[in-house]
């Protein structure tokens, strides 16, 4: 079943398009990474979802129920998680939490229980002072917890990781993973090496479109090599190189690439390293990685 | 109910964790105290001053005080103390659009009728606090140097300048459910009093207006009655209730 649904969402802010007839379905369960640049529409179009801007155009539904702008009823199934999380500094977090908890209506005993358990999957269980002195990421990690309290048929996180230094990102790709059996998580981002870590289908966001979709594989299978790179002991057979095998480019005093060549054409620029003598360091195959894909999409 | 509940609570604590609750009431109790305290000491400064004014010509003659000269000082500082309390307040709603504070709150199911319910519950309480504290103060002073017997309409003047309070929270309110600063919120709140108070000055209108709950003067002293007050009481009464059914219907449909 789909969890989230949006069919044909436009959105201007003034004369600016935002989001242009943007479509898409997200099923249960799945990890659904929402890419695009800054100010691709990725913020916005989430805030449509959560009621808290009007579409122009389109329809949305979460789990079957369609989305209203101003009073949302549908937001009881999701839980979301902004990009910078802003809290009531004046609370501690369990305070915060309680307050969450009170407001989506569960019971008082059921909110110390999720609560408590939640503070322990992000490692804010002994923290009893206040958020005023919290760091972004121990701020991020309290935000996933209110985003989890209310055990949200749909996460929605805008961008979890972009302000995290390595281990605080790796923190909550680990957690958004752990939770994923319980709910469909939605999750933008312009770090692609997180994308392909933990998401199950990707939606590339360009210019208020939908520049790509399919699941992780899909997507792989559609990228082509990227091209190979060799790396050569001195810089003069370098220029050897480059000279029987034109389309080289120069990474720098001894190592060249070449785009987009085939495997064929490094077989071939083995053959000449060979035949002339030429010392190898390296020579490797280009990954082709999201990035290049994005670039592509992109146009950049 | 319970969502009411819990956000109001969650408004209280940050008036008390802020410090804001604090300061008002220092505010307050201070011009509580003050009132009487200069109504007190005004032929003693007189007397201190009588030779400095001498020199200068003038004759100070006995000056004598009572519960009236400490009401019209009440009435005189109660605007000071009203502007600290409308500032301290002015950022009630934008300061948690400005910060974000509310998405999360809003997207946990918060109807938003209930953001401004909340606000518009501890300010009015907290302004009531305030207020009669202030007004009680200066009351027991009073009783106990000189006797508020002689003063006429006190507690309806009183009433009325709490009135015209609870109207100007009503219009930061209102002001706040549309604009997204504190300084615009402010400005809008000024505006629309200074606005009004020019329109008093037309004299066949002015008995109709809010500021017209602002001539206590004229009530201590027994000029104006009460049935002279009634429709200017309900009109603000009014406006105060249009503002805030109004602040609801537009901040359904805030941006935030």
């Amino acid at each position: 079943m789909d969890m989230l649904s949006l069919s044909h969402v436009s959105k201007s802010f003034g004369t600016k398009k935002v989001i242009d007839d943007l479509s898409f379905n997200v099923s249960e369960h799945k990890i659904y990474g929402f890419i695009g640049q800054n100010g691709s529409g990725k913020t916005t179009t989430m805030k449509m979802i959560l009621g808290l801007f009007s579409a122009d155009k389109g329809e949305i539904t979460v789990n079957g129920e369609m989305v209203k702008y101003g009073q949302n009823k549908t937001n009881r199934f999701i839980g979301y998680l902004p990009d910078v999380p802003e809290f009531y500094g004046y609370m501690t977090p369990m305070e915060y939490l309680t307050l969450c908890g009170n407001i989506t209506g569960m019971d008082l005993s059921r909110v110390k229980n999720a609560a408590g358990e939640l503070l322990e999957l992000v490692g804010l269980d002994k923290e009893n002072k206040r958020i005023l002195g919290f760091s972004r990421g121990m701020k991020q990690r309290l935000g996933i917890a209110q985003a989890l309290l209310n055990s949200p048929k749909l996460l929605i996180c805008d961008e979890p990781t972009s302000a995290l230094d390595p281990i605080g990102r790796k923190e909550i790709l680990d957690i958004l993973l752990s939770v994923k059996d319980k709910t469909t998580v939605i999750f933008s981002t312009h770090v692609l090496s997180d994308v392909e870590r933990i998401c199950d289908e990707i939606g590339l966001l360009n210019n208020g479109k939908l520049a790509l979709h399919g699941t992780k594989e899909e997507i792989r299978a559609m990228r082509k090599s990227d091209g190979f790179e060799v790396e050569l002991s001195r810089p003069e057979d370098v220029d050897i190189l480059a000279e029987k095998l034109l389309g080289g480019q120069r990474l720098g005093r001894t190592q060249i690439f070449y785009q987009g060549k085939s495997e064929e054409e490094m077989m071939k620029s083995m053959r000449i390293l060979l035949e002339n003598n030429l010392k190898i360091q390296r020579i490797e195959m280009r990954e082709p990685t999201l990035e290049t894909l994005f670039m592509e999409v992109v146009g950049k | 109910m319970k969502q009411l509940i819990a956000f109001t609570k969650k408004e209280f604590t940050e008036g008390y964790r802020t410090g804001k609750f604090l300061i008002l009431i220092i505010v307050f109790v201070v011009f509580g105290i003050m009132n009487p305290a200069v109504a007190k000491l005004t032929p003693w400064m007189m007397n201190l001053l009588s030779d400095t004014l001498k020199e200068a010509g003038m004759t100070v003659a006995n000056i004598e005080v009572n519960a009236m000269t400490s009401w019209e000082q009440f009435v005189k500082n109660l605007p000071m103390g009203m502007i600290v309390f409308m500032i301290m307040f002015g950022g009630i709603m934008t300061a948690e659009y400005q910060k974000g504070t509310l998405i999360n709150i809003l997207t946990k199911g918060l109807s938003r009728w209930k953001v401004v319910a909340a606000k518009s519950i501890l300010t009015v309480s907290f302004w009531t606090l305030c207020y009669w504290m202030c007004f009680f103060i200066t009351y027991i002073y009073n009783e106990y140097f000189w006797d508020n017997k002689i003063v006429s309409n006190l507690f309806l003047s009183a009433f009325c300048l709490y009135l015209f309070g609870i109207w100007l929270i009503s219009l930061i309110i209102f002001a706040s459910s549309f604009m997204n600063s504190n300084s615009s919120v402010l400005l809008f709140t000024g505006g629309t009093f200074f606005v009004v108070y020019l329109c008093s000055l037309v004299p066949s209108i002015s008995e109709y207006l809010p500021t017209r709950l602002l001539s206590s003067n004229e009530m201590l002293q027994g000029a104006i009655n009460g049935s002279d007050m009634i429709i200017s009481i309900l009109i603000t009464m009014l406006i105060t209730i249009t503002a805030f059914a109004f602040s609801v219907v537009i901040f359904n449909k805030k941006q935030i």
